[in-house]
């Protein structure tokens, strides 16, 4: 729980060997604060250096200008206040379930302040329970299915209890089916931690369902574009709150504005079009 | 109509009992797919046994005796003690050769892999040396070492060296970026990532060369010790040649065939039990 401020961010890659002038910028002078406590998702087409922000925050990256705050104190690099939920689970295969969530746990006894050996597997049980995982702890990952995967990825990353939970696109390698349950999972546990949440995602109902605000990125170099506001009413109490007239209003909204940002067709071929067609009125 | 149906219900039958195999006929199932199996080697040790009785002339036969004869003196060599003592000498050389490489293969592989500076700098050295026959040095080793036991060591080491060196190399560096990425987000330092992450990843990659390393140490082993020593079974079978006491020379090739074929099966244990968690 705790308020995410960045600013003035900008992320350039150099090509190795090469001057400043071919760097790529993925990142441009971008601000956002993110509030405690808060559900924020992050939705823009692929190569809009979403994912480099989200290193960034992770402290995994570091910016080429501006900085990162959180809770006032700059990001200088990984932190077990910060914990990471990867697109492809990223769980060290040749430990069990338990064991996978016990990692973060055990780095915070290292450093002196945390629980000791039979309270560590007491709380990755708790972890487990909490994402819907029971009787699998001594299953090892390549035994799960990538749904039960990314419950034990989420479970290792909440255990220890982070203020901020960053999600790199987390249900986009699952079937549709496991990614509404997952969704509604990480409804439920944010509902119950009010742990801070980034959500990086390329699917703009993903977004709209479970952001409190979607941020809409363009891309190259990457900005925000808008940030819109969402209010369904009775997200819980409704059946299926993803066909209610509300919710595809801001799915439209977000539709329209990846596809101004995106380099279409239209923008950059001028020069195309009078190379096919000289001297033919447009 | 009805003539049609009774064949159908002895179709029925017949499936009815193959789902539900008695415990003869599994054995029989089991017994069967074994002889299949084994087909070859049997046939191969008919071959062995009968040409040298049938085929070959009586002068030939001398150099190839059948198989019978070759079990008679591998018997007696093992009722004498004779084959224990060679075997213990081949043995004990290649397990301290064996034991030395991966005890020195296994550090060394995993300073040059994280350090890249190091692996940089070594590769081509060590590229050079790796496609180098370790017996092609065996005269090197005679000339500083000696014919002792130590000159054997010392090459059963090189040619083991290798194998464990480079695979353990391979492994530490075809660990999964995204885990070492995952291991910084959950607070685990440098040294932590390379103890808890990079080491445990690269085991399965490591035991592959450990495989290599045993194979490849006893087969170096036997030639070494059948250009100088005074035991083991290199020399036995040598020491037979020129004694011409063929069927204990094929007695002795025998049994550098069985252990062979053993030191590889323990070891192809020993890699499944430590990378059971990879993915098939």
């Amino acid at each position: 729980m705790s308020t995410i401020e960045i600013k003035n961010l900008g992320k350039k890659f150099l090509r190795s060997g090469s001057s400043e002038d071919t760097a790529v910028t993925a990142i441009e002078s971008l601000d956002l604060r993110i509030q405690d406590g808060e559900f924020f998702t992050l939705v823009g087409p692929s190569g809009c250096g979403k994912s480099t922000l989200l290193d960034i925050l992770a402290g995994l990256a570091a910016p080429t200008s501006g900085e990162v705050l959180v809770d006032g104190e700059p990001v200088s690099g990984p932190s077990l206040e910060r914990s990471v939920v990867f697109q492809q689970y990223a769980l060290f295969p040749w430990l069990t379930a338990v064991a996978n969530v016990e990692v973060g746990l055990e780095s915070q006894a290292r450093r002196g302040r945390g629980l000791d050996k039979s309270g560590r597997r007491i709380r990755a049980n708790e972890y487990l329970r909490l994402v819907g995982l029971q009787g699998v702890e001594d299953k090892y990952p390549h035994e799960l299915s990538g749904g039960m995967r990314q419950r034990v990825a989420i479970a290792r990353a909440l255990a220890h209890e982070p203020k901020v939970l960053l999600m790199d696109e987390p249900f986009a390698a699952l079937d549709a089916q496991t990614r509404e349950q997952l969704q509604d999972l990480l409804l439920d546990i944010w509902s119950r931690t009010r742990t801070t949440i980034v959500f990086i995602t390329h699917g703009i109902e993903e977004a709209v369902y479970l952001g409190q605000r979607v941020a809409v990125m363009s891309s190259k170099p990457g900005r925000i574009k808008e940030i819109i506001n969402i209010e369904l009413d009775g997200r819980h109490s409704v059946d299926d709150i993803r066909s209610a007239p509300q919710f595809s209003d801001y799915r439209h909204r977000i539709w329209t504005l990846l596809h101004e940002s995106a380099p279409s067709a239209g923008k950059s071929p001028v020069s195309h079009k009078s190379l096919v067609s000289p001297g033919v009125p447009a | 109509m009805s003539t049609l149906a009774v064949p159908d219900q002895r179709l029925q039958g017949s499936t009815g009992e193959s789902n539900r195999p008695s415990p003869f006929l599994r054995l029989a199932g089991r017994l069967r797919s074994t002889l299949y199996r084994s087909g070859a080697i049997i046939g191969f040790l008919l071959v062995w046994e009968l040409v040298p009785q049938f085929v070959l002339e009586p002068s030939s036969r001398v150099f190839l005796p059948p198989l019978h004869e070759v079990l008679q003196a591998l018997g007696k060599m093992i009722a004498s003690g004779d084959l224990g003592t060679h075997i213990l000498a081949s043995l004990g050389r290649a397990a301290v050769g064996f034991t030395l490489a991966v005890l020195i293969g296994v550090p060394v592989g995993l300073v040059v892999a994280w350090f890249s500076k190091v692996g940089d700098f070594l590769n081509p050295l060590l590229e050079v040396f790796r496609n180098t026959a370790a017996l092609a040095l065996l005269p090197v080793f005679t000339l500083l070492l000696g014919i002792g036991e130590v000159s054997k060591v010392s090459i059963v080491v090189y040619a083991a060296f290798f194998p464990v060196l480079l695979n353990t190399i391979l492994g530490a560096r075809s660990v999964d970026p995204l885990l070492i990425r995952a291991a910084k987000t959950l607070g685990l330092t440098s040294y932590e990532i390379f103890a808890k992450v990079v080491l445990p990843s690269s085991v399965p990659i490591i035991f592959t060369g450990v495989r290599m390393a045993g194979t490849s140490s006893v087969l170096v082993l036997i030639a070494a010790e059948m250009i100088g020593a005074k035991a083991g079974l290199g020399f036995l079978i040598t020491n037979s040649q020129a004694s011409f006491l063929i069927p204990k020379m094929y007695a002795a090739i025998l049994t550098v065939a069985i252990l062979g074929f053993t030191v590889n099966a323990a070891l192809v244990a020993l890699e499944r039990h430590f990378s059971r968690w990879a993915r098939a």
